[in-house]
């Protein structure tokens, strides 16, 4: 010991003061880090419990469980059940026929609803459901004339009421039902026939019209998405990979590929809705290609994905140690050889992530849709390819998109149903880079 | 200090020159990294290139099969003739002349695929074996060349990379023996490696003399002293010494070599 302090010596038992300083300064930095994690954590289940719950009824439907008198004199005039003929018969007037059956069954079930009018029976039933009787009828002629039980689409109102959306307190403020029809609808549900069931028809049906959003489902958006999909895999997946190849490979370095380079890594940034107006003016104003069409939106996306695809597979090359491609050469491997022999086969699993992330991008592209008129109002599903490719179809975003923009709240519920299949179709095309990723890892 | 035995040895070099390199510039963008080398390799002998770390002795190296062609800033002037033949004439392919013309790295660099179609790649895309038959003979043959044969024959299908650096360079060395080659061109091969690979090494290199001409690159004098009977002592970009190994190590002419040997220099 010496009688200067600062030439003590420092005992290691103890910190001194700037160890504890250091220390102090890691600890605030891991609690930081956590504190991240945590935020968008709980921001990832904030929104995925939202659209949970607001999606999940689209996954569910109410239908009312009637007998219907297919009165012959009424639904086959001519009496001939040629499907020709009955086709003549308007939907309305399959409506008159639904109406009384409805009414029939109520009057038969003897509910007594005080105050209940005429309109609440018959709005009972969606606008949609005459249609879907009609459908029927004219599927199958030989039932006219007998008594047959449908399970009809419940208004969007009754609909709402089972899955808790209408209450009785805000039916009361509403001209679309009454807390009158709500109690008719319970009493009937108490029967046994009003029954809610899983809605395989929100997967398999198009869009529907603004008053019948228990009829609307994404079918139509899902087969458009599934065409663009697949316009892009063909188109952008090979001219990517053949452009990362040769830029990465075999270019000579020098001006013409820098001034390239530094273009697809601006390609890559530019805004996704001014593509989108590329694809209006070469595609369809220049190229006469229908508008609304899978075609045109592959095209627009495929262009989009490109420099997406280019960027992550020239990392992936880039990664490959050079002395492979030394050993390769060494041996007397042409260029070529090296390349598809052994850089390739090392980068396949980076490739494939980017190219699927590239693909899970392109599906959940919604600005450049709009301005090549796919977010229009789609009532068929595109037939079979390849002539699916130029009918007009939606895509999932655009339908989100579309369905947000409608008044009636039902479409709320709709349009976070179609978010739920969006994110499952990422979810899925996500597992599958994993899964890729992992299958054609190697160590070298 | 060094093997005396080496002189006998020295006297049965045969002296059919292999390759002739004559007025070689290599330039890297403006740096002027090689300039005026004049050698002869022989035929059927070890030459050693020795040299302070920059001094140019694995770019020359690389110029014997162009490997310097994959970089772009590369230039090579001068003659290198293999066979009488310039192999920067503008008709040669360099693929066809790597395939004569082997190399084997400093780093051990196994393709990552089994140590089977490791030593098969270079025979499959020449076209070297006409069956399955005579491919695995190749493949044997070369596994025993590089003496790894033993310790690999009954996990031929397992990955090369999977192998200790030792054997790993041994199975590069066989796979550049594989295409049976005229020349093997060596870039330390041991600098990755410990002192008993090293010696496995430097012994097979001593056997692959018998078969063809091996240049090698190499920072340890002793491994020069050991394995070469031709020793070039590169310096600055300049062929310094050219000659006998014995000579360069107990007589060498130049007084940059003789303060490069003697520890004073490099």
């Amino acid at each position: 010991m010496t009688d200067n302090p600062d030439r003590k010596p420092a005992s290691l038992l103890r910190q001194d003061a700037r160890t504890r300083a250091r220390n102090a300064a890691e600890r605030r930095f891991r609690w930081y880090g956590i504190g991240a994690i945590a935020i968008s954590m709980i921001a990832l289940v904030v929104l995925l419990a939202t659209i949970l719950t607001d999606g999940a009824g689209a996954f569910r439907q109410t239908y009312l469980n009637i007998p219907v008198t297919l009165d012959a004199a009424v639904l086959d005039p001519k009496g001939n059940r040629d499907p020709a003929e009955m086709a003549k018969v308007l939907t309305l007037t399959y409506g008159k026929v639904l109406d009384k059956a409805v009414g029939d069954a109520v009057a038969r079930e003897a509910i007594q609803v005080e105050g209940l009018t005429e309109k609440d029976i018959k709005g009972l039933v969606s606008r949609e459901a005459s249609a879907q009787v009609r459908n029927r009828v004219l599927a199958e002629p030989e039932l006219v004339g007998q008594t047959v039980a449908f399970d009809v689409l419940t208004g969007g109102r009754i609909d709402g009421y089972f899955k808790g959306r209408v209450t009785m307190e805000s039916a009361e403020r509403d001209s679309n039902t009454s807390p009158r029809q709500l109690q008719l609808a319970q009493a009937l549900a108490d029967r046994g026939m009003i029954v809610t069931r899983f809605n395989w028809n929100f997967l398999r049906l198009a869009d529907a019209s603004d008053q019948r959003p228990e009829a609307a489902g994404v079918g139509a958006a899902i087969v458009g998405s599934f065409y663009m999909m697949l316009v892009v895999l063909v188109l952008a997946v090979p001219i990517g990979i053949a452009a990362s190849i040769y830029l990465e490979e075999f270019a000579p370095k020098n001006r013409c590929t820098d001034i390239i380079e530094v273009n697809i890594s601006n390609l890559a940034a530019v805004p996704s809705i001014v593509f989108g107006i590329l694809g209006l003016a070469a595609f369809i104003n220049f190229a006469g290609l229908p508008q609304s069409a899978p075609i045109v939106g592959g095209l627009v996306l495929t262009l989009m994905t490109l420099p997406r695809i280019i960027i992550p597979t020239r990392a992936a090359l880039k990664a490959v140690p050079p002395s492979i491609r030394d050993a390769a050469l060494g041996v007397g491997a042409s260029k070529m050889q090296s390349v598809f022999h052994h850089v390739l086969p090392l980068a396949t699993p980076g490739i494939l992530t980017g190219m699927i992330l590239g693909l899970a991008q392109a599906l959940g592209e919604t600005a450049p849709l709009l301005l090549i008129g796919m977010v229009a109002f789609i009532r068929d599903i595109p037939s079979g390819l390849p002539s699916g490719l130029f009918d007009p179809a939606s895509a999932l975003p655009v339908q989100v998109y579309n369905w947000t923009q409608r008044s009636d709240p039902a479409f709320i519920e709709r349009a976070s149903g179609a978010i739920i299949v969006l994110l499952v179709f990422l979810l899925c095309m996500n597992v599958l880079a994993i899964w890729l990723r992992r299958k054609f890892e190697r160590r070298w | 200090m060094y093997d005396t035995n080496r002189r006998v040895e020295n006297a049965v070099t045969p002296d059919d020159i292999k390759i002739q390199a004559r007025k070689v510039q290599v330039y890297y963008g403006d740096k002027h990294a090689l300039k005026d080398v004049d050698v002869d390799i022989l035929d059927k002998t070890v030459t050693a290139f020795i040299g302070p770390s920059g001094c140019g002795k694995s770019t020359f190296l690389r110029c014997i099969n162009r490997m310097n062609d994959t970089i772009p800033i590369a230039r090579v002037e001068g003659r290198i003739l293999l066979d009488n033949e310039d192999i920067y004439d503008r008709r040669v392919d360099p693929v066809q002349l790597r395939a004569k013309v082997g190399m084997v790295f400093q780093k051990p660099n196994p393709f990552p695929k089994s140590i089977y179609d490791n030593v098969a790649y270079g025979p499959r895309i020449h076209g070297l074996a006409r069956n399955r038959a005579e491919l695995d003979g190749i493949v044997e043959g070369a596994l025993r060349g590089a003496a790894l044969w033993n310790e690999v024959k009954d996990r031929l299908g397992e990955p090369g990379t999977g192998l200790s650096g030792g054997q790993q360079q041994r199975l590069c060395i066989a796979r550049a023996v594989a295409t049976s080659p005229e020349v093997l061109l060596m870039d330390e091969p041991c600098s990755a490696l410990d002192p008993i690979a090293t010696a496995q090494v430097e012994e097979l290199i001593e056997e692959l003399r018998s078969r063809f001409s091996v240049v090698i690159v190499t920072h340890s004098m002793q491994q020069a002293a050991r394995v070469s009977q031709k020793t070039a002592f590169f310096h600055l970009g300049n062929l310094v010494e050219y000659g006998d190994t014995d000579d360069i190590f107990t007589r060498p002419k130049d007084s940059r070599t003789e303060a490069y040997i003697s520890g004073r220099i490099g």
